[in-house]
C-alpha cells in the first residue's frame, strides 16, 4: 500500500491541481484515496487496473470536497494566494528561464475547460483513452476530440 | 468515409499518435499519411504539441510537489489504526455471509442469511467495548477545520478550553462515527483543532475522544493544544502549520513538539 503510495501520490497531485484545491487539500484527498483503497481492498474487490480506480476515486472525492469547501476556498483565496496548487507567477529565476512561449502556452492550458485540462493531465498520467473514459464518464470519442483540440490550441500557441 | 479525397481530421492523426485507432480505421490513414504531405506535417505539429504540453507539465507541476515523507508517515499510521479498528466481523463478513446465502439459493438458507445478516447489524448498533476507542479520529469524518482568523486575532481571545459542544451535534457526531447508541459519558466531543488556535465550530472538526483512551487521552491532547498555541503567540511556529500539525495526526505533532515518544508521566 506504501509502494502504491510512493509511486502514485505524484501523478494524482498533478492531477488534482485542476480542481482548484489548496496543496494541503490535494493530500487529504490523496489520503482519502489511500485509505479507501484499503478498505476496497480489505473487502476482497478486485485488485485489476488499481491506477484507474485511484485516478477515478481521487477525480470523485476531489470534486465532492471542492463542492464542499468552495466557499472556505473562495476566502482563503484572497487571503493567502500562495497556497494554491499553481502558482499563480513565476518567481524570478523562473522570470528568466521561461521563454515567452512557454508563458503562453501555460496560459492556455490554465484556459482550456476543466474537462479538457483533466483529459490532458490524465493523458499525461499515461492512462489510455479507454480509463480516461471512464474516470471522466466520457465517451472514447469525446475523450479523443477533447484532446485533439486541447493540442490544437497548443499548437497553435507554439506557432505564435 | 474517404481518405483518399479529404485530409485527415487532427482527431484521426492524434489517434495515429496515440495507437488508438480501430482496426478498420488504421490502413485507410496510413495509407493517406503516406501520400499526403499536408497531414504528416499536421501530425507531427501534433506530436510537438505534445511536447511541448509535457515539458509544461513537468516544470510547471512536478518541481512544486511537497516532499512526501510527513504524508507517508501519516498515512503509515492512518492505515495501522484501520486496520486494528476494521471489524472483519461487520460489512465484509456480512456479505461474505450474503453470498453464501446466494450461492444456496434455498429459501431456507436465505432467511437464515437473513437471520445472520440482522444479528450481526444489531451488534454494529450497540457500542463496541473495544474498537470504539479513539485516539485519534477518522481523517474522512473530521479532517479538522479552521476559521478565517489571523495570529494576532487568535492570540488577542482568552485561551478558550473544552468549548462546550451542543447536545445536537455531539449526537451528530455520535452518529457519523457509528456509535450512536455508546454511553455519552464515555467520550468527550472534542474539537480536533481547537478553538483556541481557529479550530471551526463544524462538524469535520468534531469527533469523540474516548475517556478510556489511558495513553493518548484528551487531557494529552490539551497539553499540546497549550503548547501550540504558546509557539504560535510566540512567533516560533505559524498558525496555519499549527492547525496543519494538530489535525493531520495529533499524536505525532505531540511527539515532535514535546520531543518524546510518550506523553509526559502525569497524564497517565
Amino acid at each position: 500500500m506504501v509502494a502504491l503510495f510512493d509511486q502514485f501520490r505524484g501523478p494524482l497531485l498533478r492531477y488534482l491541481s485542476n480542481f482548484g484545491l489548496a496543496a494541503a487539500d490535494g493530500e487529504e484527498v490523496i489520503q482519502e484515496v489511500f485509505l479507501s483503497l484499503f478498505q476496497h481492498l480489505h473487502r476482497g474487490k478486485s485488485r485489476e487496473n488499481l491506477r484507474g480506480w485511484l485516478f477515478r476515486v481521487a477525480h470523485n472525492l476531489a470534486l465532492k470536497r471542492r463542492y464542499r469547501t468552495r466557499r472556505e476556498l473562495e476566502a482563503r483565496a484572497k487571503a493567502d494566494a500562495g497556497d494554491l496548487a499553481i502558482d499563480p507567477g513565476p518567481s524570478p529565476e523562473a522570470q528568466v528561464v521561461n521563454s515567452q512561449t512557454q508563458q503562453r502556452l501555460l496560459a492556455v492550458v490554465e484556459a482550456l475547460p476543466d474537462q479538457c485540462r483533466r483529459c490532458l493531465f490524465l493523458r499525461a498520467e499515461g492512462l489510455r483513452y479507454r480509463e480516461i473514459a471512464g474516470i471522466l464518464d466520457m465517451s472514447l470519442g469525446a475523450v479523443s476530440l477533447s484532446l485533439a483540440r486541447s493540442l490544437a490550441r497548443i499548437a497553435r500557441a507554439a506557432e505564435r | 468515409m474517404s481518405y483518399e479525397d479529404s485530409h485527415l481530421s487532427d482527431q484521426q492523426l492524434l489517434l495515429d499518435v496515440e495507437g488508438e485507432l480501430s482496426t478498420r480505421d488504421e490502413k485507410p490513414v496510413r495509407s493517406h499519411l503516406d501520400a499526403c504531405w499536408k497531414c504528416r506535417a499536421r501530425r507531427l505539429e501534433i506530436e510537438n504539441a505534445i511536447a511541448d504540453f509535457i515539458r509544461i507539465h513537468q516544470r510547471e507541476f512536478d518541481v512544486k510537489l511537497p516532499p512526501a515523507a510527513g504524508r507517508r508517515a501519516l498515512l503509515k499510521a492512518q492505515l495501522a489504526q484501520l486496520s486494528a479498528t476494521t471489524p472483519r466481523s461487520g460489512w465484509f463478513v456480512l456479505t461474505r455471509r450474503l453470498d453464501w446465502a446466494r450461492a444456496a439459493a434455498g429459501l431456507g438458507l436465505a432467511v437464515l442469511g437473513l437471520l445472520v445478516a440482522r444479528s450481526v447489524v444489531g451488534l454494529q448498533s450497540r457500542p463496541r467495548p473495544q474498537a470504539a476507542v479513539f485516539s485519534i479520529p477518522d481523517s474522512r469524518l473530521t479532517p479538522g477545520a479552521a476559521v478565517l482568523a489571523s495570529r494576532q486575532a487568535v492570540c488577542a481571545q482568552a485561551n478558550t478550553k473544552n468549548k462546550a459542544v451542543s447536545v445536537a451535534l455531539q449526537r451528530k457526531v455520535f452518529e457519523e462515527y457509528g456509535i450512536a447508541g455508546a454511553e455519552p459519558q464515555a467520550y468527550e466531543v472534542d474539537y480536533l483543532v481547537t478553538p483556541a488556535l481557529g479550530g471551526a465550530d463544524d462538524i469535520r472538526n468534531l469527533w469523540p475522544h474516548s475517556y478510556s483512551a489511558t495513553v493518548w487521552n484528551a487531557r494529552v491532547k490539551d497539553d499540546l493544544e497549550d503548547r501550540l498555541r504558546d509557539m504560535v503567540c510566540d512567533g516560533s511556529l505559524d498558525l496555519a502549520e499549527a492547525q496543519q500539525e494538530i489535525a493531520g495526526n495529533w499524536i505525532a505533532a505531540y511527539k515532535k513538539y514535546f520531543h518524546a515518544d510518550q506523553p509526559v508521566e502525569k497524564h497517565q
